[in-house]
């Protein structure tokens, strides 16, 4: 910037806009409750200070209390501000259009007219000398577009153009043009001015210097007095603006006042800046100007040209900020989730890894008390990825234990669970992505008549595709029969899979072992396996016989067959202590997390807690038990560990072969012929010879969960 | 892809007031100084805001450009000073949550003040002698900021407190 000797044009630096997030806030919430298409122009308060930093200029900033109050209660009144001494009150006005292009239709130097006119009139009917912050008015005139948050806006802060321009005749540093004495009895003036709650935010005063070189600050109004007492006198005014060669914009109207009003031609002027909260006369100027309008131009019916739109880096185009991260609620939702997990992790869990969680997929078969207590936990911990599985419709008592539900998805019938569970969980968090399947799984022990023989195999195709495309299957279905295909399909793909399951006041959480055909990854030393070393030939290895964990048909000695039908109302429909399924869901999850963290994931060994162990362990997140079974009467719960059976009706390698080999036959047969599978797994056999024993078998077994069968 | 569509109506804008501006000299004329150097600054607020559950003062804070748009807070961490982000990441008690600021009703940071209470006791346990009221109030927020000032390497002028 080439230093502005004698003669030259005084140049101003034009004032910067500064707009607060609160703002836009605020207008979205105005137009959104209070103003609706209404497009009437706003009143607006802008606000401003004395620049505080030798290389920043401030700005002229709007806040949210720079906008009519958005409570139902108050009307729209202008707001009402008291400054103080970091906010100098600008009066301004905003138009607001309904559209873009009603935006790009304003006809802004129509607009930038009307404002200067304003302080045209102000000046010559002696308001400005009076209340002299109406010296600087502040346009704004913007588009909100509300579903992307993007808001467009353009500021002027306009400015009465002196014609010609005013010369300037000197300019320099304040501390270079006072003595010594007077710079310091300036200083002290100043910085009463500031510091009393009357005057700190009157922008435009009068610095009269006697011959004692003793200063004194005085109001607009007081002019006269001043002139009369012959001292030396400067026109004062708070400069946002920090730049050493330029004075700030506010002086373009106080310039105008000073000629309009009292046909100064020579005006000494100081350019009035701070350093933390006190006068800085080395940052503020002082300089001389020189005012030759042109006959006229004084005149009350003559408005000046007016100046002022506010430039976009360099070009004469509107502004545009997006808000969405800070505006939008569903940001705002993901964002604050994030961050609680991340906490988790700085705080506690280092080795969290939130980004299996995030890119997890589980399938939930089943949105009944459990599915409801296990999406909701699911979410709990990041994933977003859920899809539930229910044929169900949402009764009148399920709202009380399912968790999900309301008394609306109650009614005219009550709605799909999997669809009404899906609308809540976007309630909950929009950003999670739910789906939900309206299907019933086929099981073993319901007999399929020819009819629906079709539509029975393309739920089994339909479930088998979920299972393949999901990460971790949860089994949360109210019997046991309902459980077998999951299973069967769950231990052919080798995925993760938890079942929980409810007795009256018992409850069982374990997770499946992998399936009879994996390559088991070469674990620790001590299984001693000698197979581990020729990785390649393990594809179609049966691993039964290394122990793998158990599913949760392994301990039964019976097929699951049909046990709905032949029982009393209760047993039918599973009530349960309604503490149970939030306990079990939650250890369900629990227990996924676990198994997520471990290094061998679906093939991680399985632990036992004891009272030993104390606080230390291996993995942060504590031990990986199989099982988990608990009872509320004795408020206990221990951690049981079963290996798979080779009779498995579900998991074992012959039924999963048979599978492979035979595919939907092979299931149609399981569900028509009651006693199949116990055939194929040779159940049937091992029945018979125990029988030969002569001992009692219970035909209720599969009621019973509450007591480890061994075999 | 929003950014764009901003750029499209800049665009458009650009042709039209360029056009509206030859007719019009509505925005610049000789006294107007024109800068060609547009430095992107960072600001960042700080605010001491008191706790009733933690009966603590709490600071929150929050950053923005100079157009007003939010900055997150991992690109707040990056402009930290080098020993500020240190205190950041060892400290037990220095975490930081995003909450509504108390007053101004929209999301800021706030350096979490569950510790507090704990570190403050420890500041003033050797303090036996029982100066007045306005005194102890000082020395405890010029104890509690010069502790939470680490975490942002804020520093303290001696000044402000005579």
């Amino acid at each position: 910037m080439a230093k502005q000797g004698s003669g030259s044009i005084l140049q101003f630096a034009p004032l910067q806009s500064s707009v607060d997030e609160g703002f836009w806030h605020r207008l979205s919430s105005l137009k959104l409750n209070k103003f609706g298409i209404d497009d009437s122009p706003i009143p607006i308060s802008g606000f401003y200070a004395p620049c505080s930093h030798p290389q920043v200029s401030n700005h002229l900033t709007l806040l949210a209390e720079s906008l009519p109050s958005d409570s139902n209660d108050e009307s729209t009144m202008p707001p009402v501000i008291r400054g103080n001494r970091n906010r100098c009150s600008v009066p301004g006005i905003l138009y607001n259009t309904n559209t873009m292009e009603g935006f790009h239709a304003l006809y802004k130097q129509g607009l930038l007219k009307a404002e200067a006119m304003k302080i045209w009139e102000d000046i010559h009917s002696g308001k400005a000398v009076e209340d002299c912050a109406v010296l600087s008015r502040v346009l704004l005139i913007s588009f909100a577009d509300l579903k992307k948050w993007n808001f467009h806006y353009w500021f002027a802060f306009p400015a009465l153009a002196l014609d010609p321009s005013a010369t300037l005749v000197d300019l320099r540093p304040a501390s270079q043009w006072f003595t010594l004495e007077e710079a310091e009895s300036v200083s002290a003036a100043c910085n009463e001015w500031r510091n009393s709650s009357v005057t700190a935010d009157v922008p435009f005063f009068l610095v009269s210097i006697d011959s004692d070189s003793h200063a004194a600050v005085k109001h607009l109004k007081d002019l006269e007095a001043c002139q009369r007492d012959g001292q030396k006198l400067l026109f004062a005014f708070y400069d946002p603006c920090h730049l050493p060669n330029n004075p700030g914009w506010p002086l373009r109207n106080f310039l105008a006042l000073i000629s309009a009003r009292w046909n100064l031609k020579t005006v000494r002027f100081l350019c009035y800046r701070e350093n933390r909260g006190f006068a800085d006369l080395n940052l503020s100027l002082v300089g001389e100007a020189l005012i030759t309008v042109q006959q006229g131009w004084r005149e009350q019916q003559c408005v000046p040209n007016a100046v002022g739109w506010e430039l976009n880096k360099g070009r004469k185009v509107p502004r545009c900020i997006n808000l969405a991260k800070s505006m939008d609620p569903t940001r705002l939702a993901i964002s604050a989730a994030d961050l609680n997990l991340k906490l988790m992790r700085w705080r506690a869990l280092p080795s969290l890894n939130l980004e299996i969680l995030f890119s997890l997929k589980c399938l939930l078969l089943g949105a009944g008390t459990l599915g409801c207590q296990v999406a909701r936990m699911l979410m709990a911990w990041g994933v977003r990825k859920i899809t539930l599985l229910d044929n169900g419709r949402v009764a009148m008592s399920n709202p009380l234990r399912q968790s999900l539900y309301t008394l609306d998805d109650c009614l005219n019938g009550g709605d799909f669970k999997a669809t009404a569970a899906v609308r809540s969980l976007q309630r909950i968090f929009p950003a999670v992505e739910a789906e939900g399947i309206v299907m019933a799984i086929p099981m073993p022990g319901h007999p399929v008549s020819s009819q629906e023989e079709k539509s029975v195999l393309e739920d089994c195709k339909q479930l088998n595709d979920l299972i393949d495309s999901h990460d971790v299957i949860f089994l949360l279905t109210d019997t046991r029969e309902s459980r077998w295909l999951p299973t069967l399909l769950c231990a052919n793909s080798n995925k993760i899979t938890i079942t929980a399951a409810l007795g009256f006041d018992s409850f069982l959480v374990m997770r499946h072992g992998p399936g009879p055909f994996n390559s088991i990854p070469n674990l620790k030393a001590e299984t001693e396996n000698s197979l581990a070393a020729g990785m390649d030939n393990l594809a179609l290895t049966n691993t039964d016989g290394q122990h793998r964990l158990g599913c949760y048909f392994c301990n039964d000695v019976v097929a699951p067959t049909d046990s709905t039908s032949n029982r009393t109302l209760d047993q039918q429909c599973t009530v349960t202590r309604p503490g149970l399924a939030p306990i079990a869901s939650a250890l369900a999850v629990e227990l996924l997390v676990g198994i997520l963290h471990h290094p061998n994931g679906i093939f991680a060994e399985a632990e036992i807690a004891n009272s030993s162990s104390g606080g230390n362990f291996e993995l942060p997140l504590g031990i990986l038990p199989h099982q988990i079974r608990g009872s509320l009467p004795h408020f206990q719960q221990m951690t049981l560990l079963g290996h798979s059976s080779n009779s498995c009706t579900a998991c074992c390698s012959t039924v999963v072969s048979e599978y492979r080999k035979r595919g939907m036959q092979f299931i149609l047969q399981a569900i028509n012929h009651p006693t199949y599978l116990e055939d194929v797994t040779g159940l049937t056999e091992l029945m018979r010879s125990a029988n030969s024993f002569q001992l009692d078998w219970d035909d209720d077994i599969e009621v019973a969960d509450d007591e480890c069968v061994e075999l | 892809m929003q950014k764009e569509d901003i750029d499209q109506i800049s665009q458009i804008d650009t042709r039209e007031e360029e056009t509206c501006c030859s007719r019009n000299e509505d925005v610049l004329d000789d006294a107007t100084l024109v800068q060609s150097n547009h430095h992107e600054l960072h600001y960042c607020d700080f605010h001491i805001v008191y706790s009733s559950t933690f009966r603590v003062p709490v600071l929150y804070f929050r950053a923005y450009c100079s157009d007003g748009r939010p900055l997150p807070l991992d690109e707040i961490e990056k402009e930290l000073p080098a020993c500020a982000s240190k205190e950041l990441s060892k400290k037990k008690w220095t975490f930081i949550t995003q909450e509504e600021h108390p007053y101004l009703k929209r999301p800021w940071y706030k350096l979490h003040p569950c510790g507090t209470a704990e570190w403050m006791k420890l500041l003033f346990l050797s303090d036996t002698a029982n100066p007045k009221f306005e005194v102890v109030l000082e020395l405890y927020l010029l104890s509690w900021f010069s502790v939470v000032g680490q975490v942002f390497g804020l520093r303290f002028y001696f000044k402000i407190s005579n």
